[in-house]
């Protein structure tokens, strides 16, 4: 009883320190933990398949974030540039913060590590940083003709003259727009992009604003939502069990089925130690660690709360 | 050879500022400031590339698109927000924002109030739409304030406080997982990338 007394006066110190160990230990000392997958993130998924090796057919990603919030939002953007690239489906990206240029540039580079044939102007466009204040007249601009309201690329090349462009005008076939941020849900894509012109919007999100996003979802003005590490995490393993499957019956990759995923869940098949590319588990690897520090700010507030109350109850006999 | 030094660099960072933690110290202090000078200092050149040289050179002075030295001019006009005798002239810039904004209320009143509004009236056919019904009736109720929060109608907008207590509880759970999750970025990055000892 004393014990749980002193903790009250611990030196928060400790607590870091604990705090460290439960989430180094299990990056140096990684397990395959189950990830089950959940319906807004399959939603996305299933929205990017769909788009599968139609030319008619595109994904606009909208990087809003600079390095600060990488470690929740990078993960979510390299598994769907993985899926994209795997399906052979159209990739335009864009952002509007000068310090989120470099981070589209990464996320592309990182993929293209294991897709060396996919080429920029052909299979995807980088919009490249376009000001802020142009934001709403392009997102306007857009449902009417891209060419005309983005003009160039990142590489400063006419976007009408690239062949990425044939057969992609407008939202009707850059129909899904899947915005990354950490201080947004994707409310400017939402108001102009699908009010105006019905395009289907995806909010990639920290999770720290996932509880605002999810009055979108359930009216369904967001098509669907990866939320945090956790978000990023179950689509690394839809890629693993869908895009990236190959066999005789599938040679580009098998179609979502949600039997499937539970097999492969209830089964323990498609571990994170299956995956030899890093880049591809990395959220996977960090829900290790996730999983370790929840489980020890539960035992920390159990015990806090004990303490309290057992101090509290002390204190009243004392009187 | 630049991998490692700029990881190393990276790294040395990360513990300064990781520092802090233990108490406020010189290394966290510069660390903090480098922060905010190299963001601005990346920032600043980029936008003038990508922003003052397409937007506003290229088209007066290579285009002979003098029309363009009408917005340009109203934007110079922000800088008077430095000074006392005629920061009212930024005012106009802001006026030319506050169109766009204005340009935005019926879309905004669209999505975040009448599609709000029509979800939360359908029909209750499972336990999730009666509780979402329950809770948005419940916290409608605490916040009408011309009623006194007594008998029956206490006991409901009681409930209202439980659904609200409830959300918080969610969003802070979600804000804890956030900020572990931003830990386990810089932790994968010192131990992963770094020392390379994650397989």
């Amino acid at each position: 009883m004393n014990f749980l007394i002193k903790l009250q006066s611990l030196d928060r110190r400790w607590i870091y320190l604990l705090v460290a160990l439960a989430i180094i230990i299990p990056l140096l000392i990684p397990f395959d933990s189950k990830t089950y997958t959940t319906e807004p993130v399959e939603n996305i998924y299933q929205k990017v398949d769909s788009f599968s090796g139609k030319s008619n057919k595109a994904i606009l990603m909208v990087f809003m974030h600079d390095a600060s919030t990488m470690p929740e939002l990078f993960p979510m953007e390299v598994s769907v540039l993985r899926h994209a690239f795997e399906r052979n489906v159209k990739v335009f990206t864009i952002c509007f913060t000068p310090t989120a240029a470099p981070l589209v540039d990464y996320a592309i580079n990182t993929v293209r590590e294991q897709f060396p044939d996919k080429k920029s102007g052909i299979d995807y466009c980088n919009f490249g940083y376009k000001p802020a204040a142009l934001m709403v007249p392009m997102v306007l601009g857009m449902g009417e003709d891209i060419s005309k309201a983005v003009d160039i690329d990142s590489e400063g090349r006419k976007i009408a003259n690239l062949p990425i462009m044939q057969d992609i005008k407008n939202y009707n076939e850059m129909n899904l727009i899947i915005n990354f941020s950490g201080s947004d849900y994707g409310y400017t894509w939402i108001t102009y992009a699908r009010s105006k012109f019905g395009a289907n919007v995806a909010a990639g999100v920290t999770a720290v604003m996932a509880a605002d996003a999810y009055p979108f979802l359930q009216t369904g003005q967001l098509l669907g939502m990866m939320a945090g590490l956790k978000g990023a995490s179950e689509y690394e393993k839809l890629d693993d069990v869908f895009a990236s499957y190959k066999d005789a019956n599938y040679p580009s990759g098998r179609p979502f089925s949600k039997e499937i995923i539970n097999e492969t869940i209830a089964n323990d098949t498609f571990k994170i130690s299956d995956q030899k590319v890093y880049a591809f588990k990395k959220a996977r690897i960090g829900m290790n660690s996730q999983s370790a520090a929840h489980i020890l700010i539960i035992i920390f507030i159990i015990i806090g709360n004990l303490g309290y109350f057992i101090e509290k109850s002390k204190q009243k006999q004392d009187q | 050879m630049f991998e490692t030094i700029s990881n190393l660099v990276a790294a040395l960072l990360t513990l300064f500022i990781f520092s802090f933690l233990y108490k406020e110290n010189p290394f966290y202090r510069f660390a903090e400031h480098l922060l905010v000078g190299v963001s601005m200092g990346y920032a600043i050149p980029l936008v003038y590339n990508l922003t003052f040289i397409p937007y506003v050179y290229q088209p007066i002075f290579l285009g002979h698109k003098y029309v363009f030295i009408i917005p340009a001019f109203i934007g110079i006009l922000y800088i008077f927000r430095f000074s006392r005798n005629y920061s009212w002239l930024s005012r106009y810039p802001i006026v030319f924002g506050m169109a766009i904004v204005g340009m935005g209320v019926p879309l905004s009143m669209n999505t975040q109030v009448l599609v709000q509004m029509r979800s939360a009236m359908a029909p209750i056919q499972d336990i999730n739409s009666f509780l979402i019904f329950l809770g948005t009736i419940t916290i409608l109720m605490y916040f009408y304030f011309s009623k006194a929060h007594t008998g029956l109608y206490g006991k409901f907008s009681k409930i209202g406080v439980w659904f609200m207590m409830i959300g918080f509880g969610a969003s802070f759970g979600y804000t804890v997982m956030a900020r572990i999750s931003l830990l386990i970025g810089r932790l994968q990055f010192l131990v992963g990338d770094v020392l390379h000892l994650i397989k």
